[in-house]
């Protein structure tokens, strides 16, 4: 009680004070803004003269005033820098603000009641809410989420370790079994290159929004519905928007059980969702180890732009298939990936200032991001069905849209789909071959994009 | 410019398409290859059934302790006149 009390009254001082200060003002702002306070000291000598200047008590409260979060947020200031340092609107310092810890408790609640990502989502949330903490300028570059960004996401470091880890976490062995399911992988791949058009088309003859070629091209990859590949290709092409493309991108991924069900039932009928697939050969050992070096040659002959993704990529499962370094493999899987982990979302989470994801341009990320998402599982399906006209052995167009990466997700819901129309009829490990081939087709499009546009 | 994007998207499925196909060709040669120079199938289906051996082994030496222990109980009643 007397704990709420103090609190009481310390606001009350502080509310009384604000009103107060609008006298004073005109002394106490300069005090306040640490840029010019660090300008204003220019000795060098050792010697430290007395800076400071002896003040009145009520003074010194409403200098401490100037300082808190609360005067920040009330009265936006002129010549706050945002990131990249251009001047902060009024709005970007005040309700922006503001709302940006309301769209971070969102996430928060998304990810830790609804369980959608939250080993990405909820690093990406607090830097956003960190992002958005005034005067403290922790995405500056001299704020300690702007060192993580500059360190990792600017030189397209952080996604290339978490490729790593993912080729150390992947199994070819159902890709292998039955390598023309691949082509599944490639048919989700429209769903990047049919958006790319559809975002530029609406960029050059409608008003609704205004994207370059190489921006629109940094959205659509969102299609690819691999977080990794989206971020290393935005911070390339459009560093300016990755806050919105990455948090599309792993919303996405996350909203995969609740997007792809509709998608697929709508494109099949019952009976092809019924059908069953012959159960997968055995692999051997030696198919496995020499996969990735096979897939690596192909890059380095065809793709050499996507070879840093694929590279990464073949790396990590190289090194669990020989077996012989399982002390390494074991820490891609672990240790480095969970680290990278923290470090990405927060640097990506940093992007969630005010100032950058309160524009027009992210609700326009957002909706082309469904679109390629959509597009990319239907591709799939159709595809599936394509391939069912030419050949004797059936293909369940489920899997088709396990072509989108999302591993493993987008092939659990093939599976779970699957089910329901045959509750006996088991079709995750056929749907994972899309599934794996989905993340090589999608470094191989970000191969093209990066090719045609670096 | 707009049709720079539709060039995008023929080269860049294009070449997705590309990649995968001869990805699919060169995996289908070289697991043929393997199969037939590298098997490893026997060894798999070795170590499966070796370990159920002895399994099955120490199972019936249990059967058969246990019914020669009942028939030398047996044996002794019969002795002791006791059947």
């Amino acid at each position: 009680m007397k704990k709420l009390l103090f609190a009481l009254l310390m606001m009350l001082t502080f509310s009384c004070l604000s009103i107060a200060s609008e006298a004073v003002v005109d002394t106490s702002v300069e005090v306040s803004t640490p840029v010019t306070a660090k300008t204003d000291t220019p000795q060098k000598s050792t010697y430290r003269e007395e800076t400071y200047q002896p003040m009145d008590f009520n003074e010194m409260m409403v200098n401490f005033y100037h300082t808190t979060g609360l005067h920040a947020l009330m009265e936006p200031k002129k010549g706050v820098l945002t990131s990249h340092g251009e001047p902060m609107s009024d709005f970007h310092q005040t309700w922006g603000r503001l709302i940006m810890f309301g769209v971070t408790f969102i996430l928060f609640y998304l990810a830790i009641a609804k369980g959608f990502e939250p080993l990405l989502l909820l690093p990406i949330a607090f830097g956003g809410l960190l992002a958005n903490v005034p005067i403290a300028n922790m995405a500056g570059p001299d704020g300690f989420l702007g060192i993580i960004y500059h360190m990792g996401i600017a030189n397209g470091l952080f996604p290339l370790l978490i490729f790593m880890g993912v080729g150390a976490m992947t199994d070819f062995g159902p890709l292998l079994a039955n390598p023309r399911l691949a082509l599944l992988g490639g048919a989700a791949q429209f769903g990047i290159f049919g958006t790319l058009v559809g975002a530029y088309a609406l960029s050059e003859f409608t008003t609704i929004f205004d994207f370059t070629l190489q921006q629109s091209a940094a959205i659509s990859i969102i299609g690819g519905a691999d977080g990794p590949t989206s971020i290393f290709i935005a911070s390339t092409l459009a560093p300016e928007l990755l806050g919105a493309i990455a948090v599309a991108s792993y919303s996405y991924m996350a909203l995969v059980p609740i997007i792809q069900p509709p998608i697929m039932r709508a494109l099949t009928t019952p009976e092809e969702r019924k059908i069953r697939m012959r159960t997968l050969r055995h692999v051997t050992k030696l198919e496995k180890l020499l996969f990735p070096i096979l897939v690596l040659m192909l890059i380095i002959f065809i793709l050499p732009d996507a070879a840093p993704l694929v590279g990464a990529f073949a790396l990590g499962n190289f090194f669990k298939e020989t077996g012989v370094v399982d002390r390494l493999s074991d820490t891609m899987q672990h240790a480095l990936i969970n680290i990278v982990t923290i470090f990405l979302g927060l640097a990506v989470g940093s992007k969630l200032a005010a100032d950058q994801f309160l524009v027009v341009d992210t609700l326009a990320i957002l909706g082309l991001g469904l679109l390629a998402f959509s597009v990319g599982t239907a591709a799939g399906v159709l595809m599936a069905k394509l391939m069912n006209l030419f050949s004797d052995e059936k293909i369940n167009p489920l899997i088709g849209s396990a072509g989108v990466s999302a591993v493993p997700m987008a092939a659990r819901v093939s599976q779970k789909e699957g089910m329901k129309s045959d509750p006996s009829n088991m079709l995750l490990m056929h749907a994972m071959g899309p599934n794996v081939a989905g993340v090589i087709g999608s470094a191989v499009a970000a191969g093209v994009m990066i090719a045609l546009f670096k | 410019m707009f049709f720079e994007s539709i060039k995008i998207m023929l080269l860049g499925m294009g070449t997705v398409y590309l990649f995968l196909t001869i990805m699919i060709y060169m995996t289908k040669l070289m697991s043929k290859l393997i199969l037939r120079y590298f098997p490893e199938a026997p060894k798999v289906h070795a170590p499966v059934s070796t370990p159920k051996a002895p399994v099955q082994k120490t199972n019936e030496n249990a059967k058969i302790a246990a019914i020669l222990g009942a028939l030398q109980h047996h044996h002794q009643l019969e002795q002791e006149g006791k059947i």
